[in-house]
């Protein structure tokens, strides 16, 4: 009990440091590839720390408390994970962290948030339904819904799941908001929808907004490790090669339309993951 | 003791049914309502504690009535083909009366006329924790509705400008149909649960067509026809079954061994039993009487239509659930209920209208109880049996709701409900709850999905099913969840004017819906889990809770998955606390008004901007709703055929 | 509170606003955000957003029609927050000051921290502009602590007559 209690707390102090420093060398090794020098690594921090101190405004009162939702959600997904919790439940914390940040963004009467939120919720269309079948997937192999029990298994998960992993780096690309399916709150230097959902969140709110970010960037690349797991290093390794996967595909391509994502989405990432389950199933 | 109890449970509001026919005055009307509930708790707790002590399983045989029970129901039967028919006579609709001949011949044959040999009576009433968690739900959740009805049938004729008050008839109905469901769930004779089973269809029909105008007589009449195509199903199965086991006894019929010792004809009667069940819980492609039942005053909506009646079709599945439990047959009612989670959930996407799309999420609901009943697993069965408690109690608490705020602003529009807050903050604050609870962890429905989608695994379609209809699920909620919370900065509230009766019940629901969610543990302990012993279905998981919250176990007694719900719900209560305070300390230094691309004006809500030509215009956003994709007039055509074609391989399988 | 004001000179987000420029100093605003100068490099963000945005770049003078806007704008950010004007036309009115419906340059309206002049100024003057506005935040960060809300919030009519 209290050893759980104390990785929680490591876990809870170091994944915004990790996801801070990976979202600052985003930035710079995006910057490289567009043949410019990029900001310093430390930024994200920089700009975490600036919004802290800006002044606190505000639409209406209730902002505030869908931020602190989606920060707190997320962070009860992650001790989840570090704790080796129900990884299907998991996945629905991680949902209700990203309907409360819909939910602050629908609060407000601001068309840009709302199409915003609007979009976000069909990016959950999208990649919510591939990643409870990356669960299924999982339990197919391990017999086991617990987190735990990925570490026991002894061969590496993605032997069994490699259309599963596919699937799920490829709805990786929507959950970390990255292009092609940046829509719902773009990128800097993109700006027709203002910035989507965030744009009535400022200061430290949109402070809070990043943190949770950095959390979420931590949890997912965590479960990408979990296809490599035992020995844990090489699925870290991996994790960190899939972000880097990740980063050249936002630099190349262009963003889509919702209704080219969803549709794409359930045909390949569903499609992948239904396959490979489907395979699982026949061979037990 | 406990044959009074049981009479009790069913003559209770048959009395106050009748006392309020004839009693026209309106405050003693109300008196006897009130009184009627309370008397309807007393009865459901006795039964609580009558079945706890005696472990498990209450039987009760009329045998030394002085009155035989079974000839009075004969009785009744007959008068209810006449009635039917008669409405069929009345409305010149041959279809009713042609489906009531078929029943009657049915019926008249097997009851009577004996041609399948004599009918040896069963015991007649056996409860056990099912059913008692049943008669829980009807007594509890039934009452606090019917109260909330005085208080909204008031308005509602009021915005009728009726001459005449039609409320005696109103309460006399909804009395007569608690009484049955009562009855429904407690006994054990198959050819009484028939009875009781189409005096609910005729309640139901009733109240649908209440208000009297040609929309409503005509979605009544729509219920009445489909769900006699369900009855009539029903007396079928009762002949077959009757015929390949000999008996009636719903508890030897259901029992797991059930199929060991079958003939071939015993699964067509199951089947025959569950499409009847599918009928009454509006799957589809039977969905249609459900969503026309709308038209019904909200009471009516809320109790028959999403928290009880409804829950028969279910309760009928899950009761015979142990026959069928990894059968074929099993396994393609598990597709039915499956496809009509998915079908459901997706056609409630595209609805605009509040009552359409929580009927539409009620079917998804029933689908997916039905889909557990259909998987038949440990786990299953459990998530089936806890999500019709907390689908009713979260779906009582809305509709409720929904009534409340349809008189409030006028409209059922979902677009309409922008700023809700500041007309109607007591309403909104209840419905944001019960909307959440359908919704999100820690809440029950959520955990019971999670068990769902657990129990589904063996099983890849259906599996595909539940995920595809819970990623809709999410859309269509979330959408209407922001759309109420929608508000500007420290609006001025309206202090909301309810009726004491409304604002009692939504406030009793509300805490209902809490306290089920937080006390899932005890309850699953205390009721759901001697149930499955009691079904005695092996498997290679089954389901158990801790002090924390459920999880599931190999047979070994390895942990498969978990959720600790209650350690959940107390950081979220935490969170509840230090969330205020902490935005006492940073309290915001200054209110902005929406961005508008620098075009706003004056006024500080962001509610209109300066458009071209200097003119103000009010800025309006609407959700998506993609009818494209979603709408009724792709989707229902597509649905039905293939509900329909599922439907018929199953009879096709079982007969084959 | 070290690190934050270290932040706040280490991370200015800009929104850019045309009031009634010729675009030229707007194309070169916008080349700053080219590979050539790469203003990510001093932690520059065009956010296009007021409610994120530090600094507010003005190019252009500012006329009766687009100062309700350009009010509203800057209204919206939070402090602390900056001013630079971009151009000429920004910092004086420019050729167009004699017109009949400019009201002059931006600081008739708003109070400018730092001028850039030039027509157009070249990108690596814009850079040091907005580094500049950058470095007086600290100080605007204690005055934000002093003064009160009201007294920052700017209304149309506030602003000085034109000289002209």
């Amino acid at each position: 009990m209290i050893n759980n209690i104390i990785v929680a707390i490591i876990a809870i102090i170091a994944a915004p440091i990790i996801g801070g420093i990976l979202s600052g060398i985003d930035r710079k090794i995006s910057a490289r590839l567009q043949n410019r020098y990029g900001p310093p690594v430390l930024q994200p921090f920089y700009d975490f720390f600036k919004l802290l101190g800006k002044q606190r405004i505000t639409v209406n009162q209730t902002q505030m408390v869908y931020v602190l939702g989606h920060l707190f959600f997320a962070i009860a997904s992650l001790v989840m994970l570090v704790l080796g919790q129900d990884l299907l439940m998991l996945i629905f914390v991680l949902a209700f962290s990203g309907i409360s940040l819909i939910m602050g963004a629908m609060s407000v009467r601001s068309p840009y948030s709302k199409i915003g939120a609007q979009r976000e919720i069909m990016q959950m269309l999208a990649y919510e339904p591939v990643l409870l079948l990356m669960v299924v997937g999982i339990y197919l192999t391990t017999k086991s819904f617990m987190i735990n029990s990925i570490f026991k298994h002894e061969t590496p998960l993605i032997y069994s799941l490699p259309l599963v992993f596919f699937a799920f780096l490829y709805v990786l690309t929507i959950k970390l908001r990255k292009s092609p399916f940046d829509f719902s709150t773009s990128h800097h230097g993109h700006q027709e929808l203002i910035k989507g959902l965030t744009t009535e969140f400022s200061g430290p709110q949109l402070a809070l907004i990043e943190l949770t970010h950095w959390y979420d960037l931590v949890l997912l690349l965590g479960l990408i490790s979990l296809f490599f797991a035992n020995p844990i290093w090489v699925g870290i390794l991996i994790a960190l090669g899939s972000f880097f996967l990740e980063l050249i595909i936002d630099n190349i391509s262009a963003r889509v339309t919702w209704k080219w994502m969803l549709k794409a989405t359930w045909l390949i990432g569903i499609g992948a993951a239904m396959t490979n389950i489907i395979w699982l199933y026949l061979k037990a | 003791m406990e044959p009074y109890l049981i009479i009790a449970a069913i003559l209770v509001p048959s009395l106050s049914a009748a006392l309020c026919y004839l009693i026209r005055k309106a405050a003693i009307r109300n008196f006897i309502v009130v009184l009627t509930s309370i008397a309807m708790f007393a009865v459901a707790g006795g039964l609580v504690k009558l079945l706890m002590e005696s472990g498990g399983k209450l039987t009760v045989d009329f045998e030394h009535m002085p009155l035989d029970i079974g000839y009075i129901i004969k009785a009744l039967d007959f008068c209810l083909f006449l009635y039917i028919a008669y409405i069929g006579f009345r409305f010149r609709k041959p279809l009713v009366i042609i489906l009531t001949m078929f029943q009657f011949v049915l019926w008249f044959l097997f009851e009577i006329y004996g041609l399948f040999g004599t009918v040896h009576e069963p015991v007649a009433f056996v409860i056990d924790y099912l059913s008692l968690i049943m008669v829980l739900l009807i007594s509890i959740i039934g009452p606090i509705i019917t109260v909330f009805a005085i208080g909204y049938m008031k308005e509602h004729e009021h915005h009728l400008h009726l001459k005449i008050s039609r409320q005696p008839r109103f309460f006399m109905i909804l009395f007569v149909f608690l009484g049955a469901m009562n009855a429904l769930v407690m006994t054990n004779n198959l050819s009484w649960m028939y009875f009781f089973w189409e005096v609910t269809t005729l309640c139901s029909f009733l109240l649908i067509s209440h208000d009297g105008n040609s929309e409503s007589v005509r979605n009544g009449l729509r219920a009445l026809i489909l769900n006699s195509i369900g009855g009539l199903a029903f007396i079928a199965a009762i002949v077959v079954i009757y015929t390949a086991k000999g008996t009636l006894s719903i508890e030897e019929i259901s029992s797991a061994q059930a199929f060991a010792s079958s003939t071939a004809l015993l699964p067509v009667g199951l089947g025959l039993l569950c499409f009847a069940g599918f009928t009454k819980s509006a799957q589809f492609p039977f969905q249609s009487w459900l969503l026309g039942a709308m038209v019904a005053p909200t009471p009516v909506s809320a109790l028959l239509h999403s928290s009880t009646m409804v829950k028969a079709g279910v309760y009928l599945v899950v009761r015979m659930a142990p026959a069928f439990s990894g059968t074929l047959l099993g396994k393609i009612v598990a597709v039915v209920g499956g496809f009509t989670f998915l079908a459901g959930s997706a056609l409630a996407i595209s609805q605009r209208n509040a009552k359409r799309v929580l009927a539409y999420s009620t079917i998804a609901n029933l689908g997916l109880i039905i889909c557990c009943a259909g998987i038949g697993s440990n786990v299953a069965l459990g998530a089936a049996i806890l999500l019709i408690v907390f689908h009713a109690v979260s779906k009582g608490l809305l509709f409720l709701c929904v009534g409340t705020i349809e008189h409030g602003i006028g409209s059922r529009d979902i677009e309409d409900m922008q700023g809700l807050m500041r007309r109607m903050p007591f309403t909104t604050v209840i419905t944001v709850i019960g909307m959440i609870s359908m919704l999100l962890p820690p809440f029950g429905v959520l955990v019971t999905k999670w068990l769902a989608i657990e129990a589904a695994v063996d099983s890849p379609l259906v599996l595909m099913l539940i995920v595809l209809g819970s990623a809709f699920t999410v859309v269509f909620w979330a959408k209407w969840i922001g759309i109420v919370l929608t508000m500007s900065y420290r609006a001025k509230y309206n202090i909301e004017k309810l009726p004491v009766t409304v604002k009692g019940s939504l406030a009793v629901l509300l805490l209902a819906v809490l306290g089920c969610s937080i006390g899932i543990v005890p309850f699953f302990n205390s009721f759901v889990k001697p149930q499955l012993m009691q079904f005695g279905i092996l498997g290679n998981s089954r389901l158990g809770g801790d002090s924390l919250g459920l999880h599931l176990e190999g047979m070994n007694g390895a942990l498969m998955g978990g959720f600790a719900s209650i350690l959940f719900f107390a950081i979220v209560i935490v969170l509840m606390i230090t969330i205020p305070a902490f935005l006492r300390i940073t309290k915001p230094e200054s209110v902005k008004q929406p961005y508008l691309c620098g075009e706003n004006t004056a006024e500080m809500k962001g509610l209109e901007f300066t458009s071209p030509g200097d003119k103000v215009e009010p800025v309006v956003v609407r959700n998506y709703y993609l009818s494209g994709f979603f709408g009724e007039n792709n989707l229902t055509l597509w649905t039905n055929i293939v509900a329909s074609a599922i439907i018929l391989i199953m009879f096709g399988a079982v007969i084959g | 509170m070290g690190i934050i004001n270290k932040s706040r000179i280490k991370s200015p987000w800009v929104i850019h606003y045309d009031c009634t420029s010729c675009n030229g100093c707007d194309i070169e605003t916008l080349a700053c955000l080219t590979p050539l100068y790469d203003v990510e490099r001093f932690g520059i963000i065009n956010v296009g957003n007021p409610k994120h945005a530090d600094v507010l770049v003005v190019t252009g003078s500012v006329n009766k029609r687009n100062v309700r806007v350009l009010m509203n704008i800057y209204n919206q950010m939070p402090e602390p927050k900056a001013v630079v004007a971009v151009g000429a036309c920004a910092c004086t009115g420019g050729i167009f000051k004699e017109c009949y419906n400019v009201l002059g340059g931006v600081d008739n309206v708003l109070p400018v921290d730092v001028y850039v002049p030039g027509c157009c100024p070249r990108p690596e003057a814009i850079i040091d502009g907005i580094v500049l506005a950058m470095a007086k935040m600290e100080e605007k960060a204690k005055d934000m602590k002093n003064t009160s809300d009201k007294a920052t919030e700017l209304k149309p009519g506030d602003e000085k007559k034109s000289a002209g």
